[in-house]
């Protein structure tokens, strides 16, 4: 186990080098720049600020100076606001991250319940029920689901403010956040606990008198999750970086719009940053998938 | 049976999302109540008489008074500092700071401005040398201020540093290049704001993080409002600062901040009496149902939006300057502005008949544009002039068979392209233009581009035909004007720029700008940059289609907050009550 892990971490530098290098040169290829205003900037305030930013410099001089930077734990300045993006990044990751661990969460248990209860009800009421409301969760667009809830919520039952700079309204958008995957889990879970139930073992152990609870949740549950869990660690590392729709319908500071406004204002320093900061956690998301596919089924070999 | 139930909780959820889509509860709406009287439903109020909760844009760039460039950090500077002068409410330049009015020099080039004692939001006492610092500081090339350019007026030393002198405590003496009839405009403009040295010094030892002081809440200031609280893109939290030179004027305690640029959760925070005043962004679809309604305000401002001609472009390839200049007056002509105004730009917008807007200043007392001036009738350009612009055409060489609709063919066939960015009323006037252009076969494609490369490839001239607009920063001609010069950073349509043999000579444009500049005779510079106008105007490479204005929502429970025609907001002053 020590082996694969640091054999996938090895793996995961030469990834998130190879993302710095595909992303810089790609950004710099885009036209537009970070100092293009509607109102035209003095050539020498233009001047002063590409030297600040090292954009003054070739590319490839540019590429090497920020991965030093970088490698000393200097994030940057970004050339949008002139803010250390770090400090930046982490406090609307927090924000982000405190949302979607939440909505998670949510999905995650509400999701395998749903799935197996549909499992074991198969074309009853339940199952019925949970597959209409998990057909209209994947179909229906986030921004749909987020005004709904906005209309519904705050202006017709006025349950919440639609803002509030003292209590910031985050139930909704851990709502919006989480229907698309528990829905998602929902089905997933419902297909591979029926897949699990129709196996051999399942019938042995019924066989053997084994109890029923003890039949769904040790033997059968247990082996549907692997698909569950294939799709869980990505999205848990999606979920965690913001949604730019659910931010802004919901006026929350998260990662998620940091990352596109930085990429419309041609803010290099942040594209870099939030790019790889999200690439990292991808890494981290998908390795620890493959931790927990080991613990959850002895039988799969890691390395 | 099962299928049935299915069917019927499909209907029954299609319905509520119906349902709940179609009733946004409480909208600020007129509505006739069938006496032909309208009606007007009032929206939800807040009650707290203490806090005033605004929205003003998204996530500020910066709250440096000095780096800032955008209209919502405008108007958070000046809440939060104040300078010499200010605006009122009625757009006069009042002081504020300074002890009445200066003393000006004979010849108009030497002001003594007299200070009031006044503080720091930390007690600190503000003294002339704080100006002395902040000016220098903002035209210092390591600071590198979008508005450095704004110090133009005042004479410099050899160092580069201003010629701006604390005699004392309370005396700043201030050398200009010229007279200079915007002055005090100037001087009421975000980018001459103090800003306190110890805390500006103290964030930036190296000098690579000049906006680093006022990143974080609890900066030093000396206006009405100090920043308490900032959550990102979220909320932004302003206090009163008791130590503000008119506290005893501002009753509110507070000012909350919504960051957002969502109209739709704007707007729904707006009804929902989460807001109590929205500047500009109101949804365009909702504006319609806004209109007659008290909540809902326009304001004039100074501002013109106008479709730009680049003269070198290759579409006047083989027209002499005189030609290319008939060309552009015959698809000015063609637009029609009133159709425009009418479709696209709900709010009560006005067609533009002139660069300068409607309204701005002389700069000798008196208003720039006569009631009557105007170089064309804006509210009957189009449908009715294609016969003109038909003959106006043919003078460049294009012939036409008349189609018996009131349409022609044109040949050789023409075809231009119109440059936009992504927006629903940018897109709409390109394809009401490209109806008009068509009534006399020409061909437009329109081009959007993303907004950073549409404003590269416009000031690059890489484009024919684009969008275009300004707003002024300061109330004189003289900012719309001087961005025609050929070397102006602002001059899109490429005027003198690397002429073709199409282009107009700018020479004689050029000249004229710098004598604006150096007129000591008001009245004889006003007359200059009417002259100014004409020439720009003759070139037909600036056509404007109507000028812009203002609007937002404000509760009926609000007074006392103003806006100025150069987009300037000033909530201090601002009463709540309860009902």
């Amino acid at each position: 186990m020590a082996k694969y892990i640091s054999k996938r971490i090895l793996l995961a530098i030469v990834s998130l080098w190879i993302i710095t290098l595909i992303t810089f040169f790609a950004m710099n290829a885009i036209p537009g720049g970070p100092f293009n205003k509607e109102k035209a900037t003095d050539p020498a305030v233009i001047q002063q600020l590409e030297a600040r930013y090292n954009l003054d410099k070739p590319l490839g001089e540019q590429y090497r100076l920020y991965m030093k930077n970088l490698l000393h734990g200097d994030w940057g300045i970004s050339t949008k606001s002139g803010r250390p993006i770090w400090n930046d990044m982490i406090e609307k990751f927090s924000v982000s991250a405190g949302l979607g661990l939440r909505a998670a969460v949510i999905a995650i248990i509400f999701g395998i319940i749903l799935g197996a209860i549909a499992a074991l009800n198969r074309n009853k009421l339940p199952d019925r029920l949970i597959i209409f409301f998990t057909t209209l969760g994947t179909a229906m667009p986030s921004f749909v689901l987020a005004t709904l809830l906005l209309l519904v919520f705050c202006l017709k039952l006025g349950l919440f403010p639609v803002f509030s700079s003292e209590n910031p309204n985050y139930t909704l958008p851990v709502i919006a956040l989480a229907v698309y995957p528990m829905a998602y889990i929902t089905r997933l879970t419902k297909t591979s606990m029926l897949d699990a139930l129709n196996q051999d073992y399942i019938r042995t152990a019924r066989a053997k008198g084994v109890s029923r609870t003890k039949v769904i949740f040790v033997h059968a549950l247990r082996n549907a999750l692997i698909p569950v869990i294939t799709y869980v660690g990505p999205m848990v590392a999606y979920i965690l970086t913001g949604s730019m729709v659910v931010e802004n319908i919901f006026t929350i500071g998260g990662l998620g719009s940091t990352f596109v406004t930085s990429i419309s204002t041609r803010d290099y320093p942040t594209i870099m940053a939030v790019t790889i900061f999200l690439a990292m956690l991808m890494v981290v998301a998908n390795l620890l998938t493959d931790i927990v596919y080991k613990l959850v089924d002895p039988r799969i070999k890691l390395d | 049976m099962k299928k049935k139930l299915l069917a019927v909780l499909l209907v029954a959820s299609m319905a509520t999302s119906i349902v709940a889509c179609g009733n946004k509860g409480q909208k600020p709406s007129s509505s006739n109540n069938g006496d032909g009287n309208t009606t007007v439903e009032a929206t939800k109020i807040n009650t707290d008489t203490t806090t005033l909760k605004v929205l003003l844009g998204s996530e500020p760039d910066y709250l440096d008074p000095t780096l800032n460039s955008s209209t919502d950090g405008a108007a958070l500077a000046l809440n939060s500092f104040v300078g010499l002068y200010t605006l009122d409410e009625n757009n006069n330049c009042v002081p504020a700071l300074a002890d009445g009015e200066p003393e000006i020099s004979e010849d108009g080039l030497h002001y003594t401005f007299k200070l009031i004692e006044s503080k720091w939001s930390n007690g600190e006492e503000l003294t002339a040398n704080d100006f002395v610092y902040s000016w220098n500081r903002a035209v210092a090339p390591e600071t590198a201020a979008d508005y450095s350019y704004m110090f133009a007026p005042i004479a410099t030393n050899e160092d580069g540093t201003l010629k701006v002198e604390a005699t004392d405590d309370y005396t700043l003496e201030v050398e200009l290049n010229a007279p200079c009839a915007y002055f005090y405009d100037l001087l009421a403009f975000p980018t001459f704001l103090p800003v306190y040295q110890p805390d500006v010094e103290a964030a930036n030892p190296d000098g690579t993080a000049p906006g680093a002081w006022a990143q974080n809440p609890g900066f030093v200031c000396n206006g009405a409002f100090t920043l308490s609280e900032w959550k990102h893109n979220e909320s932004m939290v302003y206090t009163k600062n008791p130590n503000f030179y008119r506290a005893d004027d501002v009753s509110l305690e507070k000012l909350e901040f919504m960051l957002s640029d969502d109209d739709t959760a704007i707007y729904a925070a707006y009804n929902n009496g989460d807001l109590d005043f929205v500047d500009q962004k109101i949804p365009s679809d909702e504006i319609e149902s806004l209109k007659g309604n008290p909540e809902f305000h326009v304001l004039d401002s100074l501002g013109t939006y106008y479709v730009g001609f680049n003269v070198n472009s290759d579409i006047f390839d083989g027209l002499t300057p005189e030609q290319a200049a008939k060309m552009r007056q015959a698809l000015s002509l063609l637009i029609d502005r009133q159709w425009i105004v009418d479709t696209v730009e709900p709010t009560e917008k006005t067609p533009a008949d002139t660069f300068i807007p409607d309204g701005m200043a002389d700069g000798n007392g008196g208003v720039f544009e006569a009631a009557d001036a105007g170089y064309y009738d804006a509210t009957t350009t189009g449908a009715g002039n294609v016969e003109e612009a038909v003959k106006l055409l043919e003078d460049c060489g294009y012939s036409f068979t008349d189609k018996g609709d009131g349409t022609y063919d044109i040949s050789p066939a023409l075809e231009v392209t119109y440059l936009t960015n992504p927006s629903t009323t940018h897109e709409g006037v390109a394809a009401l233009i490209q109806q008009d252009w068509g009534k006399v076969g020409i061909q437009v494609k329109v081009e959007t581009e993303d907004w950073n490369v549409f404003l590269e490839d416009r000031k690059a001239g890489k484009f024919d035909i684009a969008r275009e607009g300004w707003i002024a920063d300061f109330n004189d001609p003289i900012n719309m004007l001087e961005m025609w010069v050929s070397y102006g950073g602002n001059n899109d349509m490429q005027l003198g720029k690397n002429p073709t043999p199409q282009a107009p000579d700018w020479t004689e444009y050029d000249e004229l700008i710098q004598e604006i500049y150096v007129e000591t005779d008001y009245a004889k510079r006003a007359e200059l940059m009417h002259k100014a106008e004409d020439m720009l105007m003759s070139t037909y490479a600036v056509v404007p289609v109507y000028y812009y204005n203002h609007i937002y929502l404000q509760k009926s429970n609000v007074e006392g907050v103003y806006a100025t025609t150069n987009m300037n907001i000033y909530f201090m002053y601002a009463k709540k009550t309860a009902n």
